[in-house]
């Protein structure tokens, strides 16, 4: 497992402070462009020049300025992200992207364009149906209208300087889908909190400066092949955002080994499907709409309770932790029938009703300590 | 030799020392309070001296409940599920729903037909359904905590209490008392309102008889009698529903022993 120093410290001191790097390349003229949601087709923004971040919202703390304006049942995480934003701890974005995703993002969106006018926004509507040919022709033309207003705000997007940005987050997905297969086959290489750190820093830090880290990283860890040694109970955490390392780090001290996620703020953020259509809009556009398990979309004959069963069995996996923010109205509707799903398949679940922009406590300890009794009682 | 289970709680503290072939030798429960580490060092020492055993003569120690890491000299901490789980199996081995009603959490816990725990539910997002709204509504209609259930049992009209916050509880409460409601039908109304909320919890893991109920709550009859109309099924109940926590844990320490001492 690797130890201090390396590319590891450097994406654990990139998330201790998650927009430090952000705030530095702003200061230093760089365009930065927050982003909400892994829906953001983040190359167009590259390609004009900028940084896009992610926007995780808080680590911790209240949401006074927020609460004023949304209704008590928004969850944490877009409550802090605009808390932030009022509190101006968001100025150094020169502008932000609202995918239209969920309610909350969507009137989120609005409320935005109202208080926190001194940073503008763009607002791309992906289709809520994806996967159809109708959907790729209205999302594309939706990042087309994209690309008018960004390069009106910020500055021109070529179609050649937008391939090179596809050509460099390909590259960097590339590579994070090969360090998912590591894990996969050698958990005991690289802890949860390891690969969390890893994944949450490649969203905060531009892709080109966290790609030779990532580069370093997979020469370190070596391939997929030899046996694991790791006995421990195996579990796949399945879930919306959580970028505080501190709960992969809990769930993992219970005595576990966190063998893969299914998080907005994880696995998902890479499961673009590479393609190679001429015009790198549609390539965008045909990229970006794949089935996944985010509930705020649907793809004809996709069934995400089938396909988060094949997966966790393909992983091994002993249990499903839902890892879900309280409040989070898409996924709560959908979590009765995964939760089914998983155990419908053998597979024990355990949901943690978490408020992802607040650190976990001892309630969350004590369900994740009972669920892993649970699992090494059964095995 | 002997084994303690100790499960330190947000109300009480509780040791049960049992020996080497399951039985109860001692217990003790005494409030948790703010010095937490005070109360586990009282009940350990008081449970050896009720049954006038030396330390050296305790094999294991096992502890759970929320305050489970501070206990010292502990062989293992272990979660208030699985201990739960494992005394109301050991007290009545047809148990399949477990549910316990502490002093600030509430749990369902399924059980397999070997006593394993299969799944779990817990209060998360707050307190109103546990012990603890008792209490509040008990000083607030001048009623003794132990009397809340005979009280309860004599009305014929319970009230409706339909706030789920305990504070707005109290509130609606006194709004009750001011409109003439008759006490016993309000404190009647209250225990309703705890079974009503724990159901919510016992319907998401699916409830199966036998149903045994643990924790201190469970001594209220009239909450009880609620749980089981409500469920269709009549419930055990320990006859200390507050150790059965405690009891698991030393029964965990007597397995972690003898497995030591092969």
């Amino acid at each position: 497992m690797p130890e201090g120093g390396g590319p590891i410290q450097v994406f654990e001191s990139v998330c201790e402070d998650p927009y430090r790097v952000a705030r530095e390349a702003a200061a230093g003229g760089r365009s930065v462009a927050g982003y909400l949601c892994t829906y953001t087709p983040e190359e167009l923004f590259h390609a004009a020049g900028c940084f896009p971040v992610r926007i995780f919202g808080r680590d911790k703390g209240a949401t006074y300025h927020a609460d004023a304006h949304l209704p008590s049942f928004a969850c944490g995480f877009l409550r802090s992200v605009l808390d932030m934003a009022l509190a101006g701890e968001l100025d150094f974005l020169e502008v932000v992207v609202f995918p239209h995703t969920c309610d909350t993002m969507q009137n989120l969106a609005e409320i935005w364009k109202h208080s926190v006018a001194r940073i503008p926004s763009i607002t791309i509507t992906t289709p809520v149906s994806v996967g159809t040919e109708p959907a790729v022709r209205y999302f594309s033309e939706e990042i087309r209208r994209a690309r008018k207003a960004l390069e009106e705000t910020v500055g021109e997007v070529s179609d050649s300087l937008l391939m090179k940005s596809i050509a460099l987050y390909g590259a960097h997905r590339e590579r994070m889908h090969r360090l998912y297969e590591v894990r996969r086959a050698h958990p005991e290489r690289l802890s949860g909190r390891q690969m969390m750190a890893t994944v949450i820093a490649s969203l905060l830090m531009p892709r080109e400066e966290h790609l030779p880290h990532l580069d370093a990283l997979l020469a370190e860890l070596g391939g997929v092949s030899g046996q694991t040694g790791d006995d421990r109970p195996t579990v796949f955490v399945v879930g919306n955002t959580c970028h505080n390392l501190d709960y992969v780090s809990m769930i993992e001290d219970a005595g576990c080994v966190v063998v893969e996620d299914d998080l907005c703020s994880g696995y998902r953020a890479f499961a673009m499907a590479a393609r190679n259509e001429r015009d790198p809009i549609d390539r965008l556009a045909r990229m970006y709409l794949v089935g996944t398990s985010c509930p705020t979309k649907h793809q004809p004959g996709w069934d995400t309770g089938k396909d988060l069963v094949e997966k966790a069995q393909a992983l091994r996996a002993e249990g499903v932790v839902f890892l879900l923010t309280k409040f989070c109205e898409p996924w709560g509707f959908d979590y009765p029938h995964l939760k089914e799903a998983f155990e419908g398949a053998g597979l024990p679940t355990l949901l943690a009703a978490i408020e992802c922009n607040q650190p976990p406590g001892e309630s969350f300890r004590g369900r994740i300590s009972a669920f892993i009794e649970m699992l090494q009682t059964k095995s | 030799m002997y084994y303690i289970g100790i499960d330190v709680g947000s109300a009480n503290t509780k040791a049960v020392l049992i020996n080497e072939n399951g039985a109860v030798a001692a217990y003790v429960i005494v409030p948790s309070g703010v010095g937490l580490l005070s109360a586990a060092r009282r009940v350990l020492d008081e449970a050896l001296a009720r049954a006038g055993v030396d330390w050296d003569q305790v094999a294991a120690v096992v502890s759970t409940g929320y305050g489970r890491e501070i206990v010292p000299n502990k062989t293992k901490a272990v979660t208030e599920i699985t201990c739960h789980g494992r005394g109301a199996f050991a007290l009545f081995p047809h148990t399949r729903t477990v549910i316990d009603i502490g002093g600030q959490d509430s749990k369902a816990i399924a059980l397999s037909v070997t006593g394993a725990v299969a799944g779990f539910e817990m209060n998360d997002k707050c307190a109103a359904g546990t012990g603890r709204f008792l209490e509040v509504m008990a000083r607030a209609l001048e009623v003794g905590l132990d009397r809340m259930g005979p009280v309860a049992l004599t009305s014929e009209r319970p009230a409706v209490i339909s706030s789920t916050c305990t504070v707005f509880a109290e509130t609606e409460v006194v709004s009750l008392l001011a409109q003439g409601v008759a006490p016993s039908a309000i404190v009647a109304g209250l225990c309703n309102a705890v079974a009503d909320r724990v159901h919510g919890l016992v319907a998401r893991i699916g409830v199966r008889a036998e149903v045994t109920m643990t924790g201190g709550v469970s001594k209220n009859t009239a909450v009880v009698k609620a749980m089981e109309r409500i469920l269709g099924v009549s419930a055990n109940v320990p006859e200390e529903p507050l150790i059965v926590g405690a009891l698991g844990a030393a029964l965990i320490a007597r397995e972690l022993g003898l497995k030591q001492a092969t």
